[in-house]
């Protein structure tokens, strides 16, 4: 990581987020939530089928986020990435809590 | 490149004044780290030709924060040293202006609010959102506290 990159708004990739809560734990402003349950999943030739946590909600307050960047160096799956795109305004304090999907919008493209 | 130097506090005000003869004019800020037991106080001062910086530290006893102040050697240490002895509780000996600069009023706990062991109130009364849940409770062998949340805060905190 350099100190170069724009730090405009964070990208989740939810796809690639296992639920660890590591970047959750280690946030200095608690602004990072999850939800999340767990599921059983059998695979062919395991004895006992697995148990995953499967990811039902992940949000950034935005309106507490210090942009320290914390979060994106510890996630040890690469889910969260900084992108430049810095101008999302709101007309109420929860329009700056983004969920997964706005969070999963705030793509490169 | 930071210079870094660290300095005894008998030593502090001249080694202030010697950064600034070697072309260090220009005081960046002025501030403290508890490291618990020991209160650190920082200088960071620039060479404004250079471009330059050198941090001086001095190490103090937390139960006797006293230290020189240095606005007879650097201009405009006066307003980081005001904030720097309400934030950590330090005495800066012969400071001309010793007035509070940013807090109103002095915290009901009697603890400088940038002190380690001044309770972050907010964080005893919300929860934190990385309390392990389901699972990952029962996995847990012990509770988890917050990382920065020391156990005597929560004690008085009602319990759920
Ligand atoms: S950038 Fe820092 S404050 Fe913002 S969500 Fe990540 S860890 Fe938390
Ligand atoms: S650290 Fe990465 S993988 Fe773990 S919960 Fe956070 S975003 Fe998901």
């Amino acid at each position: 990581m350099t100190s170069r990159e724009p730090r405009g708004v964070i990208q989740l990739i939810p796809d690639a987020c296992t639920v660890c809560m590591i970047c959750v734990q280690e946030c200095p402003s608690w602004c990072i939530a999850i939800d999340s349950h767990h599921e059983e999943v059998s695979e062919e030739g395991a004895r006992r089928p697995r148990t995953v946590s499967v990811l039902d909600r992940f949000t950034i307050d935005f309106g507490l986020c210090m942009y320290c960047g914390i979060c994106v160096d510890v996630c040890p799956f690469d889910a969260l990435e900084w992108q430049p795109q810095h101008d999302y305004p709101a007309a109420t304090r929860s329009g700056l809590e983004h969920d997964t999907d706005r969070l999963a919008s705030h793509g490169s493209s | 490149m930071t210079e870094v130097r660290e300095v005894p506090l008998t030593e502090w005000l001249r080694a202030l004044d010697q950064a600034r003869a070697a072309g260090f004019a220009m005081l960046d800020l002025i501030t403290a780290v508890d490291r618990i037991g020991v209160v650190e106080v920082v200088a960071v001062l620039t060479n404004p030709d250079t471009a330059q910086r050198c941090r001086l530290t001095t190490r103090v006893p937390a139960d006797q924060l006293a230290v020189p102040s240095a606005s007879s050697v650097l201009d405009g240490a006066s307003w980081h040293e005001r904030e720097t002895a309400e934030m950590f509780g330090i005495i800066f000996t012969g400071h001309p202006d010793p007035r509070p600069l940013i807090l109103r009023e002095a915290p009901a706990s009697g603890v400088p609010p940038l002190r380690k062991a001044s309770a972050l109130t907010e964080r005893v009364a919300r929860e934190w959102p990385g309390t392990p849940s389901g699972d990952d409770l029962r996995r847990a062998r012990r509770p988890q506290l917050p990382p920065g949340v020391r156990d005597e805060w929560m004690s008085e905190r009602e319990p759920a």
